[in-house]
């Protein structure tokens, strides 16, 4: 490799959405580093204002195809606290539950299908079919599993309808519980087969420590409630997320870059793993000691280890939260919840597949939507990718170009960036000066 | 009171039927959401009733589901193909291989794209017959409805499905 470079990744393949990266290296050290984002902001928070209460959580399922639950859960939270809404226990376990699925639906597709073939040397999840066909069927059965349980507790596979302000429109009656349950056992099988494999990929041996964050609680491995914690030593109520989470517009992206206690911050299962590991089922910490993810983690390509631990752990957690539900008896006047139209502000904060998910609603006395802030996890992440992108790079710069460009996808990937999300896809050409 | 309707769900035949009719789509994207519109209509149709229509949303690894399950599929979708907007192109399965070749960008798939996806279904051997229904888009900005150019083409479009499937 020559002392100078001149990198632009345009785009970057296999990440939910559409971005560049440029890299200009002159004398081995970097002059210009660049994760840009060249597509239109997302008009989902001026579509909300003027909208009613029972309308947002529909149509901010729609920003994302692979993070529907999450934003529709974080739109109900924003609205429920908004207007003093108390959704029951009943309803509160069983989105817990279908929210365990988007999380297992979006990690196998980013941990088998986008990031998979990077460690099997392939361009992409096709060549898989006949090279590792096992792979491919244990992640087309592990998808389908968690597709079917958001369909029966949705009733969608994706967009969910059933989820609203107060509860559900419709409850899955006791044989769709003990279906899944059957469905959650079956799964184990595959999951042993995946740990064997993950057992023999080579995941880069790169370490950058930074601050992670994400939601916490007492009782659960939060990823629906929590108060938001950092690994630099606070927590606030999630009410407050102003008071830590600071966006600040960039030149070259019409995505926001955010800070908190640094220059950047890293959410997703990595942060949620650095923070909350101790929550995870006894299960899933054993898959992760398999695996040699231990908390702290500073290597940001273990984020794809944390997201298939995680997918343990929903398998595991699902399991018990159908017994408690079963337990408990589900009863339908616990099914919504009074709603009643008013003034107030709210916060949602959940923790979607990529990380902390903020929606921030102001409704007026009209019960109208005056002012809408969504924070998303990917927007959240990209200073630290331009910050873990400057350490990595110097490290290899001597390697080929070819090393170099997949090294710095790689890195890109391993965040598995839902750019659609915050604006939209990652573009990457290197050219020698 | 919100929510009186609590059987809300367009998914409960969900896999049982010999026909699955899919839009894909962001229906907030102006006219990426032609998939989702044309199914918002066909599911006013008394003809429909009987007919498997899905909302597939922005979610494209679905479709390799609906193929292990399904006899044929239709899928209606705003796909860069075609020279003007609005332009209605119909991909038949002997089409499909050409079309895969092309490399065609749905605009709507964004997890794994359209051709990605009938790649993997070639390539598991999944025996469906499909047929696409794509529309060259003419505005995909912020928006929540269709520009009037590809909003009139619905009719027609819902004439070709029931053809199709002989309603």
């Amino acid at each position: 490799m020559a002392d100078n470079i001149n990198i632009e990744i345009s785009p970057v393949s296999r990440v939910e959405g559409h971005g560049d990266l440029v890299i200009n290296v002159k004398d081995k050290k970097i002059e210009e580093l660049i994760f840009r984002i060249p597509e239109s902001p997302r008009f989902f928070e001026a579509m909300l204002v003027g909208k009613k209460c029972d309308e947002p959580s529909h149509i901010t399922s729609r920003i994302c195809g692979i993070c529907s639950v999450a934003h529709t859960c974080a739109s109900i939270k924003a609205t429920e606290k908004a207007l003093n809404i108390k959704p029951s226990r009943q309803t509160i376990n069983l989105r817990k539950l279908v929210y365990h699925h988007e999380n297992i639906q979006s990690n196998v597709l980013h941990v088998y299908f986008l990031a998979a073939p990077d460690f099997f040397g392939a361009g992409s999840i096709i060549p898989l079919i006949k090279t590792h066909p096992e792979v491919v069927n244990i992640a087309l059965r592990t998808k389908k599993m968690a597709n079917d349980m958001v369909r029966i507790i949705g009733g969608r596979a994706v967009h969910p309808i059933r989820i609203v302000i107060g509860g559900f429109t419709k409850l899955p009656t006791e044989e769709e519980m003990l279906k899944m349950k059957k469905m959650l056992n079956a799964c184990y099988t595959d999951l042993e087969k995946s740990l064997e494999v993950l057992k023999t990929i080579n995941i880069p041996d790169f370490e950058r420590e930074t601050e992670y964050i994400s939601i916490s609680n007492k009782d659960e491995y939060a990823i629906y409630d929590g108060d938001i914690k950092s690994t630099d030593g606070w927590a606030i109520n999630d009410q407050n997320y102003l008071d830590k989470i600071k966006e600040k517009i960039v030149k070259h992206s019409t995505s926001k870059h955010c800070w908190a206690s640094r220059d950047s911050y890293m959410v997703g299962a990595l942060a949620r793993f650095n923070n909350n590991h101790e929550k995870l089922t006894e299960n899933a910490r054993e898959y992760a000691s398999e695996l040699g993810l231990e908390a702290p983690c500073y290597n940001p390509f273990m984020n794809n280890i944390a997201q298939f631990v995680e997918i343990v752990h929903s398998v595991d957690d699902s399991i018990r939260l159908i017994d408690r539900i079963l337990a408990d008896g589900l009863d339908e006047d616990k099914r919504m919840a009074d709603i009643k139209e008013g003034a107030g502000r709210g916060v949602g904060v959940v923790e979607a597949p990529r990380g902390l998910l903020i929606h921030d609603y102001t409704y007026n006395n009209k019960g109208r939507i005056e002012k809408a802030n969504l924070i998303i996890p990917t927007g959240m992440n990209y200073a630290n990718i331009e910050n873990d992108m400057k350490a990595l790079v110097p490290a290899i710069i001597d390697k080929s170009e070819d090393e170099i460009k997949l090294a710095c996808e790689m890195l890109v990937r391993a965040y598995d960036p839902c750019i659609s999300c915050s604006t939209h896809f990652l573009n990457v050409k290197l050219i020698n000066k | 009171m919100f929510f009186k309707d609590k059987n809300i769900s367009d998914n409960d035949r969900y896999m049982k039927t010999e026909v699955t009719i899919i839009g894909f789509g962001n229906k907030y994207r102006s006219d990426d959401g032609i998939g989702i519109r044309v199914i918002e209509e066909l599911k006013k149709l008394d003809s429909f009733k009987e007919v498997e229509v899905i909302d597939g949303g922005t979610s494209g690894t679905d479709l390799l589901f609906l193929a292990k399950e399904c006899k044929k599929i239709i899928i209606i979708d705003a796909i860069d193909i075609g020279k003007d907007a609005g332009q209605v192109v119909c991909i038949k399965a002997s089409d499909i291989e050409e079309f895969i070749k092309g490399d065609y960008k749905s605009l709507s798939l964004h997890d794994l794209n359209l051709c990605d996806v009938l790649k993997i279904i070639r390539e598991l051997k999944i025996d469906t017959e499909i047929l696409i229904i794509g529309v060259k888009p003419e505005n995909i900005g912020f928006g929540e409805s269709l520009t009037p150019e590809i909003e009139k083409k619905i009719p027609g479009i819902i004439t070709r499905i029931k053809k199709e499937i002989n309603l």
